[in-house]
């Protein structure tokens, strides 16, 4: 195998497509804490969590084949699966909040009290970018709002979250190492 | 438009947060090709992948991988990829060999193209099956003769709650439920739709393991005029007057 992660999950990927089971296992061990933590995040619910880890790995199984490095890297696809099903997953439960709430104004707290299950810190790279920058990104990436609903939530022209969010994603560039141009160092 | 401010906006795409005027301008740029913007949204997208990775990692639940390997373990591959053969070698022999050999590779690329047609029009049947039924869901969301029940958890399930879409004039629902305890292996809840006193079968479930469960009504007898609705623990294959504890119960 390489030395280079990245091209060790392609070729555990290629296993994959042709049955190797032993590699998905290690293609999970690889990035289920990582599938976890981002949908602990996104959805704040453990059994939810849990529920997305499950899908999220049985629909890289099952797609394996279909899998292009040109479209990105294995960790790249993986997180997109997460989120995309994530913010589903999430959209669905905020409904069936709003429903709860009009039900039993009692019920309530459900999702208030299922968010002390997800105190995840945040460190490394996006603890370093300035409040304003991050509170607009992870709006976005983690909760799934538009620049529109992001201006809204915190009362900022529309212009101004724009901005926020692309210095935010230059100061990340800058953090992480990677040249404008595409790709990394 | 000066190209950078694509680039602004290929960056905000890659968020998912574009929208409006600006996600429409961008996805006609983008449907013309622009290969600068699209490697541009595939960088960001993985420098995106830094936003997860500054989480403190959480351990998942062992179960969760147990439960996959068995479960690929009773799949058929994804898609198996057979060894080609390798025909060259058969044209290294004698002419006649040679065109035996050709002819048996030629077959067995045939066969594997269409056992991979074959694969791929059911996969296409099944999305059209799921098209159908998003697109039947959607129509009925959007009828203007919808109604919203309320169905609160009674005793036995104080803790559940459910919505009912009903459609007074086709007699159909769309019921959505949560909090529901997992029903005993023998045992599902029944939805019952009640015109006066009478109560009308209207569909069996089980519930996920977060208590959720997502019903779409069959048509009801339309002489009757149902003005509650309720859900019951039953046994599984549902019966046809309710016998176990009222669970939700709701009125239009």
């Amino acid at each position: 195998m390489s030395s280079d992660p990245s091209a060790d999950s392609v070729l555990l990927i290629q296993r994959m497509k042709i049955g190797d089971r032993e590699a998905f296992g290690r293609f999970y061990d690889r990035y289920a804490s990582l599938v976890f933590t981002f949908a602990m995040r996104i959805v704040r619910l453990r059994s939810e969590a849990e529920d997305l880890l499950q899908e999220v790995f049985f629909q890289v199984w099952r797609q394996a084949a279909h899998y292009s490095q040109d479209r990105g890297s294995p960790e790249a696809w993986i997180l997109t699966i997460t989120r995309s099903r994530a913010l589903n997953k999430l959209r669905l439960l905020r409904r069936m909040e709003v429903s709860n709430q009009e039900t039993s104004a009692g019920e309530s707290g459900r999702m208030e009290n299922a968010e002390s299950d997800a105190k995840i810190m945040v460190e490394g790279a996006l603890a370093q970018l300035p409040e304003t920058q991050r509170t607009a990104l992870e709006l976005a990436y983690f909760d799934g709002l538009t620049q529109t609903e992001v201006a809204a939530r915190l009362g900022e022209p529309l212009g101004t979250v724009k901005t926020r969010m692309r210095d935010g994603l230059a100061r990340l560039r800058g953090l992480m190492g990677v040249n404008t141009s595409g790709g990394f160092p | 438009m000066n190209h950078d401010e694509w680039l602004d906006k290929a960056e905000i795409y890659a968020t998912g947060a574009l929208d409006g005027e600006d996600l429409a301008h961008f996805e006609a740029h983008l449907a013309v090709g622009c290969a600068v913007c699209e490697d541009h949204i595939r960088e960001t997208r993985e420098l995106l992948t830094h936003l997860p990775r500054s989480l403190s990692p959480l351990t998942p639940p062992p179960a969760v991988k147990v439960r996959l390997l068995d479960w690929i373990s009773g799949e058929a591959a994804p898609t198996l990829q057979r060894p080609r053969v390798g025909w060259l070698w058969w044209g290294i022999g004698a002419g006649a060999l040679a065109a035996a050999g050709l002819l048996i590779a030629l077959s067995w690329n045939l066969y594997e193209t269409r056992q991979e047609l074959q694969r791929l029009e059911g996969r296409v049947a099944t999305l059209k099956g799921e098209l159908a039924e998003r697109e039947a869901n959607l129509q009925f969301l959007t009828d203007p003769e919808i109604r919203i029940v309320q169905l609160a958890g009674l005793p036995s399930s104080p803790g559940a709650t459910g919505r009912l879409l009903w459609n007074p004039i086709s007699r159909t629902g769309l019921f959505l439920t949560i909090g529901l305890p997992q029903p005993p292996p023998d045992r599902a809840y029944e939805l019952w739709a009640i015109a006066g006193a009478e109560p009308v079968p209207a569909g069996v479930f089980t519930v996920d393991r977060a208590g959720r469960a997502l019903l779409r009504t069959p048509p009801l007898a339309a002489a009757k005029k149902f003005d509650k609705f309720a859900v019951t623990l039953e046994p599984a294959g549902g019966v046809q007057k309710p016998s176990g504890p009222m669970h939700l119960l709701g009125s239009l």
